[in-house]
């Protein structure tokens, strides 16, 4: 019992540790929106960027989409026969997990953003985020893009609705 | 001359997207939003979501913090990374600002990007409530903010309300000669879910005539299944399976459009055609 506790208060730290905080929309910028700087503390060190920080990508900036390695299906199937709702009227919003795809199609330095329907930030319950978190990390291989028959690193979502706790849409 | 106020619609639904005209703000004496808006159009050669373009329309927004433009063209970066909490901030300030111009558009993205549909529903009708022009297209152009407000409606479950919406806008649609892209396979939809079956197969058949897609198949044959027209029914999978692999499907380049389909739904129901079949040829 002792151990299951400590257990989730380390995950709701962790958790905490990935949530991005927006305070404020003006500050200092970096390269582009929504980048994301390697953090040892929390990012796995044996995650690299192929072609450099410098070179990422957006998913779309390829044209094609936001495209699985396999169909988006696959995706609603995993989170549908991993993801254990938490049954709490108070559990409402949205969470988007963002992160880097490798030019090897495996993903790394997870950040987690969470908002009531109004689109004010909240947090949600931690055993919430760190099922929808873990369950992404979980994913072993996502599309590799090519520029110029080049395979590059690019930013991926995930969005996802919540309604009592409930997982009730995965976006994009 | 109906192509002439098809012109003027189009117009109109553009504006809010439009590089603003800087000179007419110093022709109508506004020095300080004169100012804010050139400096805001330095962004020009830089990327939505580069350092560059956000400083340049911060310092804008310095300058004149009633510049709706500069509020604008800073959210976009930010809505299409996902950030909702920073592109809402932004995004309000710009309909704060100038509500005709941007509600439509704000209303169009929750629905696009975050499938919030009883907000868009808010910013749609209160766009129609404020002004006496026509809503205009969505910012992609596929759909009139109209059938997008009916595909929210459908979303939350007020399905007959989305189906009046719907016939309502195609018929002008109709009229002025500009149908969307998925208008009939949307209503198609609505009418098989509400069991209005032979009301599903015209509208199914107009979508083939005037753009064709594997989704499209694939909800004729469920409505064919309806109506236990099996080999009607078989004929649409295949028909689906061959367009969905030929590319001929739905798709969008940030989201992934409502009604689209996936090729295991089509293999899947193939499945489960042939295995209805084999069960009738037992009996």
């Amino acid at each position: 019992m002792k151990k299951s506790f400590l257990a989730i208060i380390l995950l709701s730290i962790l958790c905490a540790c990935q949530t991005e905080k927006k305070i404020d929309e003006k500050k200092e910028y970096l390269r582009w929106v929504g980048d994301i700087a390697q953090n040892d503390q929390i990012d796995k060190p044996d995650f690299k960027v192929c072609n450099g920080n410098d070179k990422i990508l957006q998913y779309f900036n390829l044209g094609k989409g936001p495209v699985y390695n396999e169909e988006k299906s696959e995706i609603l199937n995993i989170f549908k026969s991993h993801y254990k709702p938490i049954y709490d009227k108070k559990e409402n919003g949205l969470i988007r997990i963002r992160f880097i795809v490798n030019c090897e199609g495996k993903a790394g330095r997870f950040r987690v953003l969470q908002s009531d329907y109004d689109y004010q930030e909240k947090e949600f319950d931690g055993k919430i985020v760190s099922q929808l978190l873990n369950i992404t990390k979980e994913i072993g291989n996502w599309k590799i893009f090519h520029k110029s028959e080049i395979p590059v690193d690019y930013y991926m979502y995930l969005i996802f609705k919540i309604k009592d706790g409930q997982l009730t849409e995965i976006l994009p | 001359m109906r192509h002439f106020s098809f012109l003027i619609l189009l117009l109109i639904s553009l504006n809010s997207f439009a590089q603003p005209n800087c000179e007419a703000y110093k022709y109508y004496g506004d020095t300080l939003k004169y100012q804010a808006c050139k400096k805001a159009m330095e962004i020009k050669g830089h990327y939505q979501f580069s350092k560059e373009y956000q400083t340049v329309l911060d310092e804008s927004i310095e300058i004149d913090p009633t510049f709706d433009y500069a509020y604008w063209a800073k959210s976009i970066a930010y809505l299409k990374s996902g950030d909702f909490v920073t592109w809402k901030k932004l995004i309000d300030k710009s309909v704060e600002l100038k509500p005709k111009e941007h509600l439509g558009y704000r209303g169009w993205c929750r629905y696009q990007f975050f499938r919030d549909y009883k907000g868009a529903i808010k910013d749609i009708e209160k766009l129609d409530n404020l002004v006496d022009y026509d809503i205009g297209q969505s910012q992609n152009g596929t759909y009139h903010l109209n059938i997008a407000k009916g595909l929210c409606y459908r979303a939350i479950g007020e399905k007959e309300k989305a189906i009046a919406i719907l016939e309502k806008q195609i018929k002008l649609n109709e009229l002025e000669e500009f149908i969307g892209a998925n208008d009939y396979l949307h209503l198609g939809v609505l009418y098989l879910e509400t069991e209005k079956f032979d009301k599903a197969i015209e509208v199914f058949k107009k979508q083939s005539e005037y753009n064709e897609l594997a989704e499209n198949q694939y909800y004729l044959a469920l409505t064919y299944k309806k109506l236990n027209n099996m080999n009607e029914y078989k004929s649409c999978l295949e028909k689906a399976k061959e367009l969905y692999v030929g590319g001929r499907k739905m798709s969008d380049p940030y989201s992934n459009p409502m009604d689209k389909i996936y090729l295991d739904n089509i293999e899947n129901e193939i499945k489960t055609a042939y295995n209805i079949g084999n069960r009738y040829t037992r009996l």
